[in-house]
């Protein structure tokens, strides 16, 4: 697979529009792999984990024309990927995992590198302290809306809340995020 | 401030603890955040899974990509036990689409409520409606205009008269049930819920029989015609359960055996290639 | 070629409809390898090969197909429609199947009832007409080759001893005509093709074997090497055109090609096409076919 791909991902999703069932290979064999991990790292079930990326792909067959080409396509296949995984797994909610935030010392915590870590951070900055200091409920929030894309709406069926709890409590963290950093990070808005 | 990770890759070493789910929340979204839009990464992490998952996975949308989706209906049967081969054949009958089957359902409980609304004196349309429901279900399942691959089906191993008659039982048991249901809130005797199938189980075996000779299009015109003729010629002067009552029964019982005949003979003179229902 | 162990045997076949007769006392017979059916719209090809695919019997002759005889039982031609893939000239495609599905469906008439095993072969079909790729593509939004092949492929299932394909070079470029030509002399060596077409270069670049056919008769039955050396010194190129020549016409340098009749003056024997001898095979209804290559 060459890692410098001469055809853009949203190119392939026009032919995949067109019918081009090689294109959406291609598109697999891109993103797949990645849905596969992003999805198993939220739900411990990997039987499920397979349905929705099929479903995905299937859906991306079928719904191709709607691609807006105006953001990266995987993170329109992530949008529809976790979604699909949320309302499959609205009755099963012990299966849902929402990534641990605490630092739990029974967990084989392996640290990144020293310089993997600072390369990190520059992603996330004074961020990733700011959020390991949230509170528990404004944790899932931010997780399910700032890290996984959901709507206010959908993270409130998710989460079991309603809308205007999620809200607030989306305000709330951020409020509580702004008083630990100097400044905004890119990925809020 | 990300200009600095353009360069940076995640080692295969991180990405490993992040499947392993051995990173804790914050720096896994971190690595998340980074692959989301890095496909070096992305393709690294495609090298760490397991081949035979991602064909696996790859399998299944082969799979729902190839076939369209069965029709709603057809999903049902399935899950009732239905063969897999006899669904495939069945799915394309346009008669066992939702789509038809809730037209015949609405034309159905149209008919109904006219009778219960006029307290069983406009039977007319009920009985005009129920029998011919399945005839034209069947008529609409088959036929060289509607089967486009009539010429293949006709030298084909599973035998045009064996799909024909697969597709009629298809049509009845899709339709009769729900009809003998709204049957039962007809008003009147007891017996007027299921006494429309007398002439519905008749006129199936003509149209099929009529069918062999002129056609199914032309035999469920007349078919049509004859029994609404009956139907609504029996309104001016005799009762409106004429239609169904005991003597007439007996007509139609008669009219099925011949029909049930005619077919049998037609599908045993099937040796000669080309000759069929 | 002994009685009785030819895969497709016509013993003085005839068809009648209503008053024209469209085949007339036809003797054939068919062994493996892939044999063309030559002739002009209205030869009786299509009815000919039509009853070898036992979609209508024959009025009069005997047929036998695979050892059998087709209008004996249903048994009897069951069997064969179990070892028969056929094209026929006519197909239609429901509209919003896909080329997966359409040929599915007749794997199942074909009796293929299990899943995972007919799902390999239609793909195996597919993949050998080079339509792997159009699996998933609704027919609609095929182009008219595609969906020719399409249906080709669907005549491949099953690895048939007996296939007949009605016009299968219809809509075809020449590049699709190379690779069907590659994939019948594969299945030639195992299986009895009969295709038909009124064209003369698809049966210089697909078949072994010819027969012409015209007005319901054979004319020819033999080698595509020897229907052509039957023109062998009636052909000629001359500066006017003979006056009892059967066609002739203009070529690109300014000379004629001239075909039957007496050598005019000044000509040049030419070496005889294969388009030549069909014409000449043809006699007087040459010059309803006579299309200048």
């Amino acid at each position: 697979m060459s890692s410098t791909p001469i055809v853009t991902d949203a190119a392939l999703v026009a032919a995949v529009a067109d019918g081009d069932a090689g294109a959406l290979r291609e598109l697999y064999e891109r993103h797949g792999a990645w849905l596969h991990a992003r999805l198993i790292r939220r739900c411990n079930d990997p039987e499920v984990v397979v349905e929705v990326v099929q479903d995905t792909f299937v859906a991306l067959w079928k719904d191709a024309r709607r691609f807006r080409h105006d953001g990266e396509v995987g993170a329109w296949l992530w949008g529809i990927a976790f979604r699909r995984m949320v309302s499959r797994l609205r009755s099963r909610r012990d299966v849902v995992l929402i990534p641990e935030w605490d630092v739990s010392p029974t967990l084989q915590q392996v640290m990144p590198s020293a310089e993997d870590q600072v390369l990190l951070g520059v992603e996330y900055g004074d961020l990733a302290a700011g959020l390991r200091r949230l509170s528990p409920e404004f944790r899932s929030v931010v997780q399910a809306v700032v890290l996984d894309g959901l709507t206010t709406k959908e993270a409130g069926r998710l989460l079991g809340v309603r809308e205007n709890t999620v809200k607030t409590r989306l305000h709330r963290a951020k409020a509580q995020l702004r008083a630990t950093l100097t400044e905004p990070q890119e990925g809020w808005r | 401030m990300t200009t600095g990770t353009e360069e940076w890759h995640a080692d295969p070493a991180l990405l490993s603890r992040y499947l392993a789910g051995n990173l804790d929340a914050v720096t896994g979204a971190s690595v998340e955040q980074h692959v989301s839009r890095c496909e070096t990464c992305r393709a690294t992490v495609g090298r760490l899974l397991e081949p035979q998952l991602l064909e696996r996975t790859w399998a299944g949308i082969r799979d729902g990509v190839e076939r369209p989706t069965p029709p709603y209906p057809m999903r049902v049967a399935r899950r009732l036990g239905l063969p897999e081969p006899t669904a495939v054949l069945l799915a394309s009958a346009a008669s066992l689409r939702a789509a038809w089957l809730v037209g015949a359902f609405l034309s159905l409980s149209f008919a109904t409520l006219a009778a219960y609304a006029s307290d069983g004196t406009a039977l007319a349309p009920f009985l005009l409606a129920a029998p011919l429901a399945p005839v034209l279900g069947v008529a609409a399942a088959y036929g060289p205009r509607q089967d486009p691959l009539e010429a293949l089906v006709a030298t084909a191993p599973y035998g045009r008269t064996r799909l024909i008659l697969l597709r009629t039982i298809g049509v009845l048991v899709s339709v009769l049930p729900v009809t003998v249901l709204l049957g039962l809130a007809v008003p009147g005797p007891p017996w007027l819920a299921a006494a429309w199938l007398g002439p519905a189980l008749a006129l199936v075996p003509v149209l099929l029989a009529l069918a062999a000779f002129v056609g199914p299009r032309i035999a469920a015109t007349i078919v049509s015609l004859a029994w609404s003729g009956v139907v609504l010629g029996s309104t001016r002067a005799l009762a409106p359960t004429w239609p169904v009552e005991a003597a007439q029964q007996g007509v139609y019982l008669g009219l099925a055996v011949a029909a049930c005949a005619v077919i049998a003979i037609r599908a045993g003179t099937d040796r000669q290639p080309g000759v069929a229902l | 070629m002994s009685a009785g162990t030819s895969t497709v045997e016509l013993t003085g076949v005839g068809k009648r409809y209503g008053r024209t007769r469209a085949l007339a006392d036809v003797d054939l017979a068919f062994d493996r390898g892939v044999t063309g059916l030559l002739g002009p719209n209205g030869a009786g090809k299509t009815t000919l090969l039509r009853i070898v695919a036992t979609s209508i019997g024959a009025d009069s002759g005997e047929v036998r197909l695979l050892g059998r005889d087709p209008s004996r039982s249903h048994a009897d031609v069951t069997a064969v429609r179990r070892e028969l893939g056929y094209l026929p000239q006519e197909l239609g495609y429901p509209s919003d199947m896909t080329a997966f599905g359409f040929i599915e469906y007749v794997a199942v008439l074909k009796e293929w009832n299990d899943r995972e095993a007919r799902s390999q072969e239609v793909r195996r079909v597919l993949d050998a007409v080079g339509l792997a790729d159009q699996a998933s593509v609704r027919i609609s939004r095929l182009s008219g080759g595609q969906r020719r092949r399409v249906g080709l492929a669907q005549a491949l299932l099953g690895d048939p001893r007996l296939v007949v394909l009605d016009e299968p070079t219809a809509g075809l470029d020449p590049a699709q005509r190379a690779d069907l030509r590659r994939t019948l002399s594969a299945l030639g060596h195992r299986s009895t093709v009969l295709l038909s077409t009124h064209q003369t270069e698809d049966v210089a670049a697909l078949c072994e074997r010819v027969v012409v056919l015209a007005g319901g008769t054979v004319r020819f039955d033999g080698a595509v090497t020897d229907l052509v050396a039957t023109a062998v010194g009636r052909v000629w190129l001359a500066d006017e055109p003979g006056d009892d020549a059967l066609v002739s016409w203009r070529t690109g340098t300014g000379r004629h090609h001239v075909v039957g009749g007496r050598a005019p003056v000044g000509a040049d024997p030419a070496e005889p096409t294969l388009e030549d001898a069909y014409l000449l095979m043809l006699g007087p209804d040459a010059h309803r076919v006579h299309t200048p290559s």
